[in-house]
């Protein structure tokens, strides 16, 4: 990447698949209070599935839908044993489910080719007689129109009633089934959105490379995305966005020294060792984010009133 | 033997992990870098210093319960004062294990090392054996035995069984809660450096060596039970031998034996479903 044009350009690809994947861990985390530690999981089942199938010569638009369908599914079936449970199982169990979903694709050569990856996944839009930089202005008009529908999609769902019940279920789950709300439901049926979003955004990663390995998918991949959650904002979805842009841009930046100045320290290890800094420093000093949660001041003033109450209640029920 | 010396190290890995985990309410992700963190101590004193072998095995315990005590004091406990939720500490403690893991790979190289030691074979009977897994079963088995004089004997032990059943109560009855837990966390740091040391004498030293057991090790503290010792010491064992019962079914189904930390992941599902609580639950419903 000689041309720093390409390079730009390249980065605000990568920025626009990493801002899906943030939404996605948004809507899960920030509005729903879902500790999901193996979001590198449904990327990779994406990504895979949308390489598998293209080897099979099936156009985009059938792998992507296969990818978020699986994405989706297995999402629903290793989540079913832990989201009655607290916050911390889900966590273990989604950690635990990134290494076992790297050590079958590394060991399944005849399904995923093993180490070596696939290699040779043709993009989603193919016209030909265009310049490597005019391909690489189509695929960011491609990611960019699926991060706006994704984020406005989110955006809709938080808005609605629906997203009312999924902030009650984050501040309070007792106080959401008080309501008749099926908690359960709602926590698997936004984490199966989650993991479809995440799927999808693995299938875009996938056409725009042309090759994925096991070795992308490492669960640095999964800290960066929380990264850039907490760093823009939980319960934001603009902030969302922006720590993904923020995140990528430090990350490259981070590369772009190790080409003009001769560093002792690798690098790689310089930008892990920083990005974990960074999130101590944004857990410790400002854990609601850049941008924070827009509360409408009459929500605000419901909820407290509404746990207020509840706290009564539950300590009538602790006495008895 | 195989599937003893295994649970031995597991027990050792995990004994930590569990108690600091049922203290402090949350999972440390962080519990696998102090594994590394141990055998990669141990291998800078013996190998690049060329100290007497069992010096820097002690230094390198010293080292790491350090490192677990710090890491509570300078990160868990302001953030706990501070009011952090449980998937801010999670996240934190993973931020800590890419820490540490990095700046292994930034001091030690990203490769693999090895301790260079060759193991004598011993014949005891019909075991054929080496020194280091009779050391590993020597160590398991006196870390068990003082652990369970300690948290059954002593003032201090008793603390800690007390604060981690109901922290307020024993916050009441005037425990000091942030001593107990930083002498747990120390201890458990401790512990995990030795397994780290072994699993490394054992195979080889590389900076994934702690990841590479945290399923297990997470697997070990959902099956015995948070915070309980006597399940981290039953379900160790049961791991150890599922493990290589597993081995051997996935050769006989023609599977990569690669796939033996995907039976970690499986107790792990089947504990969340059958039983969330562990072993332990189950026990102290008996009796």
């Amino acid at each position: 990447m000689a041309d720093p044009l390409m390079y730009l350009l390249d980065a605000i690809a990568y920025a626009g698949i990493f801002g899906i994947l943030s939404i996605s861990l948004n809507l899960e985390y920030g509005y729903t209070n879902l500790a999901n530690f193996g979001k590198v999981a449904f990327f990779m089942i994406g990504a895979y599935v949308t390489a598998i199938m293209s080897s099979l010569k099936y156009p985009f638009i059938a792998s992507s839908l296969l990818a978020i369908l699986i994405a989706s599914v297995i999402g629903i079936l290793t989540s079913l044993p832990t989201l009655r449970l607290k916050e911390d199982f889900l966590a273990i169990t989604m950690i635990s489910l990134g290494e076992v979903m790297k050590l079958i694709i590394k060991n399944e050569t005849w399904l995923a080719g093993g180490v070596w990856g696939i290699s040779g996944i043709p993009p989603a839009i193919v016209i030909p007689g265009l310049t490597f930089r005019d391909r690489l202005i189509v695929q960011i008009a491609l990611i960019y129109s699926v991060l706006i529908a994704c984020f406005l999609l989110c955006e809709l769902i938080v808005k609605s009633p629906y997203g009312r019940v999924l902030k009650t279920i984050r501040e309070d789950e007792l106080l959401a089934s008080t309501y008749g709300k099926n908690v359960f439901k709602y926590k698997v049926q936004v984490f199966a959105l989650g993991s479809a979003m995440s799927g999808l955004a693995g299938s875009l990663f996938a056409q725009y490379i042309g090759t994925v390995s096991p070795y992308m998918f490492e669960p640095t991949v999964t800290f960066t995305i929380w990264m850039m959650v907490i760093l823009g904002g939980p319960a934001n979805n603009l902030g969302a966005i922006l720590g993904a842009f923020m995140v990528e841009g430090f990350q490259r930046s981070s590369r772009l020294i190790k080409d003009y100045f001769n560093l002792p320290l690798d690098p790689v290890n310089l930008q892990v060792m920083l990005t974990a800094i960074l999130v101590i420093i944004v857990v410790f000093y400002r854990p609601q984010g850049l941008l924070k949660e827009k509360i409408k001041p009459y929500e605000g003033k419901i909820h407290k009133i509404i746990t207020s109450k509840l706290m009564e209640v539950k300590s009538w029920i602790h006495r008895s | 033997m195989n599937s003893i010396t295994w649970g031995c190290m597991y027990m050792l890995a995990t004994l930590g992990l569990s108690l600091s985990y049922g203290l402090s309410r949350f999972p440390n992700f962080a519990h696998a870098e102090y594994i590394t963190f141990g055998a990669y101590m141990a291998f800078m004193f013996l190998t690049m210093f060329g100290l007497n072998i069992y010096l820097s095995i002690g230094l390198a315990v010293v080292l790491s319960a350090l490192l677990g005590g710090l890491s509570f004091l300078l990160l868990f406990k302001p953030l706990k004062s501070r009011g952090a939720s449980l998937i801010h500490l999670m996240i934190s403690s993973i931020g800590l294990s890419f820490l540490i893991r990095h700046f292994l790979m930034q001091v030690f190289g990203g490769g693999i090392q090895s301790f260079k030691i060759i193991w004598p074979t011993i014949s005891i009977g019909p075991i054929v054996t080496t020194p280091l897994l009779l050391a590993i079963l020597a160590t398991a088995l006196i870390t068990a035995i003082s652990l369970h004089i300690m948290l059954t004997k002593t003032k201090l032990g008793k603390a800690i069984r007390a604060a981690a059943d109901n922290p307020e109560l024993a916050a009441a009855s005037g425990i000091d809660l942030n001593r107990i837990s930083l002498f747990t966390w120390s201890l458990g740091a401790a512990l995990a450096g030795f397994s780290g040391i072994f699993l490394a004498m054992r195979s080889s030293l590389v900076p994934l060596l702690g990841w590479k057991v945290l399923l297990q090790t997470f697997a070990i503290t959902l099956l015995g039970g948070i915070g309980s010792f006597y399940g981290v010491l039953i379900a160790s064992f049961i791991l150890g031998l599922s493990e290589n019962i597993g081995v051997v079914i996935l050769t006989w189904l023609g599977l990569s034996a690669d796939y033996r930390s995907a039976i970690a992941f499986i107790i792990l599902v089947a504990t969340l479903i059958i039983k969330p609580e562990g072993i332990a639950a189950v026990a102290r419903r008996r009796a």
